[in-house]
């Protein structure tokens, strides 16, 4: 079988390999790591790489490469679940607040204003001095931040989509309000939406480590990325580099894969950029009247 | 009109091939082309979308695509070589010595800067000369492409002035350095056939007086009849006839070039009248007002302005105008996608202008509307089938199976195979697409049907074919029909009836051949005299001159 062109480009093939080795590092996260990730040795405290600590070890005693492999799965279930709620409330609330143009709509925008506008650290840590440090709750957080995000991204496409001539069209054929949000406006808006949840699901890792680092996010001795970070970040200032490097290089590595999949998502979902039948041909748009 | 075109071609193009680079490999795009064009002389260059017209107008400017290389082949300009030029000579020939009008002239100006410094800019880089006076050559040029009050005018940004007026000022732009080949490329599509005559006028005129070439590109063959001494027919990427424009029209060589000429030619008068063309009308309109909120608080635009006509079976009612005279707004009051301000729609006899819109779904079924642009009235992300379908899932009580046989009834109608079924819009040709849009608006098996520009925008053999097509329809369905269009040619052979509107208002209504033949009221001549039928001869240029620049 022979995969479409839109993923045999370099960015595919470098975003499918980096999740690949995420995937594998969550199922198979006991396999990998030669100790538990939550067990202190306070005889092995901050020794560099070895042969025994490929990562080294850090202040507790905790293998850094069993922490880093086994926080792959708490932060892509923190990224994935935050953003997938975010998704599921954020897109019919744009649909809805784009097609009724009205008060509730004007409301709901400055709404998203106010969010948006807040210090994203300071609501982090209010909501979670709040709602106490879970990891959920540390989801919760995250969908809040990310609902106006696409809520605007769909409403602004269907501002624009809603007053194409194939919605009238529609009208004309006798569909309803329901029926045109649903089946016409959403499938065609939708687009933006599925490229952002790529780059909000990078946002949201870098957006967990950081809550961790300023203490906001989930507790030791939990093993996540930002919370790794920033206990090795007391040391760094002795020379002990590696507590913090490689968390942070894997955040790098997350981060990018999922921004390089953003882009393979909008060419794969995007039927005008599928390879048309040869004879097929697109014809210019209409210059001509406007109506 | 034939004017002497001795002497040394002022551009020559010997055997030029250019050719894509595609992941399939190259494709030719222009295939061994040989052209003359002589001092003076006004060409036409003709043909369907993808014939190579624009690639040749980029050629001819140094200006080809990226991806598009130069295979064989030779463009000379004043008998000097273009590939042998250096980067600072071909910089100075583009626009200098060649210059190039585009469509849609508000695209082409720059948004946030003045036309007026806009002119100043083109012309100071070609020419040494301080900014006061270059100002001043500036104005003078907008006077002369017939833009009234010039000096106000040049300190106008790009969206303050009109679409003809923008169209002036990208051909006052494309002469300000007295070059020597004018290309026009489709340079008048999309304006209102008044203001299109107008501005071709113009410019033949001023390329006149300046001495200049021109070459004047285009799908419309009756603006080469009527402006250019020779035409080139192109097909594929050759020319297939190249002939004094005369000759051509009188007798054209090859059965390509001819079937053009009789797909532009109007179709014989549907006389034929429908069954109950002496009953009561289906539909009727009275004294229809549509006002919209104008762009200042407090006014009022009144789109339709008091209109009343009627539309008995089987008959087909043409609404002529240009943009902005409300006709698509009546069509759009009859659908229901806006409510009227005022006055009644009646249809088949029940006053139905109030009815709420859950009672006016049932209505649908019976009145069926076209859109305009073939592409972007289908949903992109829908096949051909679900598209066709979408009314009758939408207003029939048919099981999918029924449906899916309508479905396929209806696209053999509009003459589409069943495999098109299956295809998304995008992987259509532009003819198909606007089949693909009767075929949706006729799956319901409406008594009324709104035609909205159904030949806009389309080469002209689809055109024809669509064209054909609707008569077809008006036959075998007894069809009743109205006809929304700026395009007089098509409402030749389409209509039975016609109105002319004017700004929100019908001026003049009547039988279709005799409101065209003794037309009354003075807009309905105006419109008329713009019509550039090939069948008429050419009035003598200056006569219309003086009609029409104020």
């Amino acid at each position: 079988m022979k995969l479409p062109p839109a993923l045999r480009r370099p960015a595919a093939v470098i975003g499918l390999t980096l999740l690949a080795l995420q995937i594998v590092m969550i199922v198979f996260a006991p396999a990998i790591s030669p100790y538990s990730p939550v067990d202190a040795d306070p005889v092995a405290s901050l020794q560099p790489p070895s042969a025994a600590h490929w990562f080294g070890t850090d202040i507790t005693g905790m293998d850094v490469f069993s922490r880093v492999v086994y926080a792959t799965r708490i932060n892509l279930l923190i990224s994935v679940v935050s953003v997938a709620g975010a998704f599921v409330i954020g897109v019919p609330l744009g649909l809805l607040i784009g097609y009724y143009r009205g008060a509730a709509s004007s409301f709901a925008m400055r709404l998203f204003d106010f969010i948006q506008a807040f210090p994203i650290f300071v609501l982090g840590m209010a909501l979670v001095a709040v709602m106490g440090q879970e990891i959920w709750n540390v989801a919760i957080v995250l969908a809040i931040l990310f609902i106006p995000i696409f809520a605007r991204l769909i409403r602004a496409e269907v501002l624009s989509l809603r007053e194409r001539p194939f919605v009238a069209a529609a009208r004309c054929s006798g569909a309803s309000d329901r029926h045109i949000m649903f089946r016409h406006l959403l499938p065609n808006a939708l687009l933006p939406a599925m490229v952002q949840v790529s780059i909000s699901i990078g946002m949201a890792i870098l957006l967990t480590a950081g809550l961790s680092f300023i203490g906001a996010g989930v507790r030791m001795p939990t093993p996540e990325w930002g919370l790794m970070v920033s206990t090795g970040a007391q040391q760094m200032i002795l020379g002990v580099w590696w507590v913090s490097l490689f968390p942070g290089l894997a955040i790098v590595v997350a981060v990018l894969c999922f921004a390089l999949l953003g882009d393979v998502m909008r060419d794969l979902l995007d039927p005008t950029r599928r390879p048309a039948p040869a004879r097929a041909k697109r014809q210019p748009a209409n210059t001509g009247q406007t109506p | 009109m034939m004017r002497e075109t001795a002497g040394t071609p002022v551009l020559r193009i010997d055997g030029l091939t250019l050719v894509a680079e595609t992941a399939e490999g190259e494709r030719v795009l222009l295939d061994g082309l040989d052209l003359r064009l002589m001092p003076n002389e006004i060409l036409g260059i003709v043909g369907e979308t993808g014939a190579g017209k624009s690639l040749l107008a980029r050629a001819m400017i140094d200006l080809l695509p990226s991806g598009v290389r130069r295979d064989r082949g030779e463009v000379l300009i004043e008998g000097r070589v273009l590939s042998q030029m250096t980067p600072a000579e071909r910089r100075a020939l583009r626009g200098g010595v060649v210059s190039l009008i585009g469509t849609n002239a508000k695209a082409l100006l720059d948004p946030v800067e003045r036309v007026g410094a806009q002119l100043v800019r083109v012309l100071r880089s070609h020419k040494r000369l301080p900014r006061h006076a270059a100002w001043a050559q500036a104005v003078q040029l907008l006077a002369d492409v017939g833009i009234v009050n010039p000096e106000e005018r040049a300190k106008a940004y790009p969206h303050e002035l009109s679409g003809g007026m923008a169209q002036r000022v990208v051909i006052a732009m494309a002469l300000i350095a007295e070059p020597k080949i004018v290309l026009a490329d489709d340079a008048t599509l999309g304006l209102d056939a008044t203001v299109s005559v107008q501005v071709l006028d113009m410019l033949v005129e001023r390329s006149r007086r300046m001495g200049c070439s021109v070459v004047l590109i285009t799908h419309d063959l009756g603006i080469v009849a009527h402006y250019c001494n020779r035409v080139a027919v192109m097909r594929g990427g050759r020319i297939e006839e190249m002939a004094p424009t005369a000759d051509f029209i009188a007798a054209p060589r090859e059965p390509y070039s001819r079937a053009l000429l009789d797909a532009a030619k109007a179709r014989p008068v549907p006389s034929v009248r429908g069954v109950g063309a002496a009953g009561a009308p289906l539909l009727a309109i009275e004294n229809l007002v549509k006002i919209f909120p104008g762009s200042r608080p407090g006014e009022q635009v009144r789109a339709v302005d008091g209109v009343s006509f009627t539309v008995r079976r089987g008959e087909t009612l043409a609404l002529v105008g240009e943009s902005g005279s409300g006709k698509t707004t009546i069509g759009q009051c009859l659908v229901r996608l806006l409510q009227a301000t005022s006055g009644r729609i009646l249809f088949d006899g029940e006053d139905v202008t109030h009815w709420p819109e859950n009672r006016f779904r049932t209505l649908r079924r019976q009145i069926q509307m076209v859109f305009q642009e073939p592409y972007v009235a289908l949903n992109p992300r829908w096949r051909v089938r679900q598209l066709v379908d979408e009314p009758l899932a939408m207003l029939e009580t048919l099981s999918a199976a029924e449906r899916l046989k309508r479905v396929h009834e209806v696209l053999a109608l509009v003459d589409l195979s069943t495999r098109t079924a299956e295809l998304f819009p995008h992987e259509l040709t532009a003819g198909e697409q606007k089949r693909v849009g009767i075929a949706r608006a006729l799956a319901t098996r409406p008594d009324f049907v709104i035609f909205d520009e159904p030949t806009t925008a389309l080469d002209i053999r689809v055109r024809a074919q669509i064209i054909d097509l609707v008569r077809d329809l008006q036959n075998r369905m007894q069809l009743s029909a109205l006809f929304i269009t700026h395009d007089l040619n098509s409402v030749r052979s389409l209509a039975h009836d016609v109105a002319v509107m004017n700004r929100g208002r019908i001026v003049e209504a009547g039988a279709m051949d005799e409101v065209f033949a003794r037309p009354k009221d003075p807009y309905t001549r105006k419109l008329l005299s713009a019509e550039l039928a090939i069948e008429q001869a050419a009035p003598p240029l200056g006569d219309r001159m003086q009609g029409v620049l104020p």
